[in-house]
């Protein structure tokens, strides 16, 4: 492995830093697929065949960004993972807690949450439709149910895995059953948390879609499902981008969250 | 029976100590009718081989547990559960990883009610242990020999009556261990604290100790008590000494029947070697 000098400045640094072999390796990558792609047709390749080329995407894609509709579809799905997401949170957490904390409580919920969990929130869909007055609601939660299961089986599993020897010490030094909850568990919970956040708002964004498509008249997820009933492939891939995109900065922001919120775990 | 002629009831006492762990089908003998007294104001050291019972000691002295049957009493009052008059300095760090160092030190006063007047304290311990320009940092940013310094500063700094450590330097490299037994005799040598400090190592045990409490494998009981009368203050020096050859020679040769016992548990082979050890005493040898 060629070791590039990176600390060198100027021109010089820079070409040196953007020729590094990695860094090649990736733009070759992607630029054959993008090239494979654009000429799937004329050259016969399997699959990208049956694509509208890279440059049709592209023009399509400057028609679309433009368009209200597109970005309606944006701010409605935002809306609606905030929405179930943070509900999944805000309900998920303390229920957690709770039930790591009193073994009674845990007794009597589990056996319903282990019945309930595996039904996968997709399948829920028709239920939801029934149950809630508004379609609007009824996208809400599916969206919950995909992020709350996730919350409350990493919140409990970081409060009842809290190190003993936290709690002896904390014990001796005069901790109040208050301070145990405040200082203690709750504090070394938190990582568990933060990674039932990332984990859960990957699959928020996926059942966003699937509700938006079956149950919602509007979203990103319905821009989807319309595009291809209407044969408009290029825009259909373009909203799978987008929904891709989505998820990253979301998945970020959780990440920036995680960061801001246990502060000791950042890697020093 | 407790043994006669212990000054006062000041320090910890133990008397005819028993824990049994699990029901009453399958349960574990670990402490078996265990006596011995941290004396006021001495550096008691536990030694025993690995597995012996020493940590339950540790866990029924400090009150996380209760006794089966026997007695513990902390100047003259009977131990029912964790206070900070007994605090231990566990095996592995126990810092609390999302508070800093300072925050650590201060958990106790601030728990306690009397946070703002403990600050300038606070302060004082963690320089008089070398912490004072890491206060601000996270433990996973310190190494563990600074990990350990950070967790004495947040037990003395609430003044317990006697500091229970369990195999403190336990997993630090040689070096580190070294220079931080040299740094406990500094820190404690002439300060009067209770210490009861529980180890494997019998240089280390030999070279903190005012007094040797020799136990047992499992379950652990008293084999034997020995005063250690090498003169203070004590350094490494102290290893090439008459006087330490002879008490290690003595401390050995009862640690190492012990250390056999334990490791023939259940071994075939070990048992074999046991069986070599007894008959070659047999015959005469050491």
């Amino acid at each position: 492995m060629v070791d590039f000098p990176t600390r060198r400045r100027g021109i010089a640094g820079w070409i040196s830093y953007s020729l590094r072999l990695e860094l090649l390796l990736g733009v070759i990558s992607i630029g054959t697929i993008g090239l494979l792609w654009e000429f799937a047709r004329p050259l016969g390749i399997p699959v990208f065949s049956n694509l509208p080329p890279l440059s049709e995407i592209i023009q399509t894609s400057t028609q679309l960004l433009v368009s209200d509709q597109y970005w309606d579809g944006w701010a409605l799905s935002v809306q609606r993972i905030t929405a179930g997401f943070l509900l999944a949170q805000l309900i998920g957490v303390p229920i957690g807690l709770f039930m790591a904390m009193h073994r009674a409580s845990f007794e009597t919920a589990f056996p319903i949450v282990e019945i309930l969990r595996p039904i996968p929130p997709v399948a829920w869909i028709p239920i939801s439709i029934l149950f809630w007055p508004t379609r609007e609601l009824s996208v809400i939660f599916i969206v919950f149910l995909g992020a709350f299961w996730i919350v409350l089986l990493n919140t409990i599993g970081g409060a009842s895995n809290v190190d003993p020897n936290h709690r002896r010490a904390a014990l001796s030094l005069g901790s109040t059953p208050r301070d145990m909850f405040w200082r203690i568990i709750l504090p070394a919970t938190i990582p568990s948390i933060v990674t039932g956040m990332a984990v859960g708002i990957g699959i928020a964004w996926e059942m966003v879609v699937a509700a938006e498509m079956v149950a919602g008249r509007t979203g990103l997820g319905y821009l989807l499902w319309q595009s291809f009933e209407v044969n408009a492939i290029a825009q259909c891939i373009i909203c799978m981008i987008s929904i891709g995109f989505a998820g990253f900065v979301s998945s970020q922001i959780v990440r920036l969250f995680g960061s801001y919120v246990a502060p000791w775990q950042r890697q020093r | 029976m407790a043994p006669t002629g212990w000054s006062s009831e000041r320090g910890v006492i133990l008397s005819d100590v028993t824990k049994a762990f699990g029901d009453e089908f399958d349960s574990k003998l670990v402490v078996r009718d265990c006596s011995f007294k941290a004396e006021d104001g001495c550096l008691t050291v536990l030694i025993g081989p690995s597995g012996c019972g020493k940590t339950t000691l540790i866990n029924l002295i400090a009150g996380y547990e209760q006794p089966t049957s026997g007695r513990i009493t902390c100047d003259g009052k009977d131990v029912l559960g964790p206070t900070r008059d007994r605090l231990v300095l566990f095996q592995e760090t126990s810092l609390f990883p999302w508070m800093t160092v300072i925050q650590n030190v201060m958990y106790g006063p601030i728990v306690q009610g009397r946070g703002e007047s403990a600050k300038t304290h606070a302060l004082d311990l963690l320089a008089k242990v070398g912490l004072r320009d890491f206060r601000d940092k996270y433990p996973n940013q310190l190494s563990g020999g600074m990990q350990r310094r950070a967790e004495l500063a947040r037990t003395l700094i609430n003044q317990p009556r006697i500091l229970l450590m369990d195999e403190p330097f336990r997993g630090l490299d040689a070096m580190t261990r070294q220079l931080m037994q040299e740094y406990l005799l500094r820190l404690f040598e002439g300060s009067g604290q209770t210490i009861l400090f529980v180890t494997t190592e019998i240089d280390e045990a030999i070279l903190l100790a005012d007094r040797l409490v020799l136990l047992s494998s499992t379950p652990a009981t008293v084999r034997e008590l020995i005063p250690v009368d090498l003169p203070r203050p004590r350094d490494m020096s102290v290893f090439s000494t008459r006087r330490y050859v002879e008490l290690k020679s003595h401390v050995l040769g009862i640690l190492y029947q012990e250390a056999l016992q334990s490791f023939a548990a259940g071994s075939r082979a070990a048992a074999d070697l046991v069986q070599a050890f007894e008959m070659r005493h047999k015959a005469g040898a050491g």
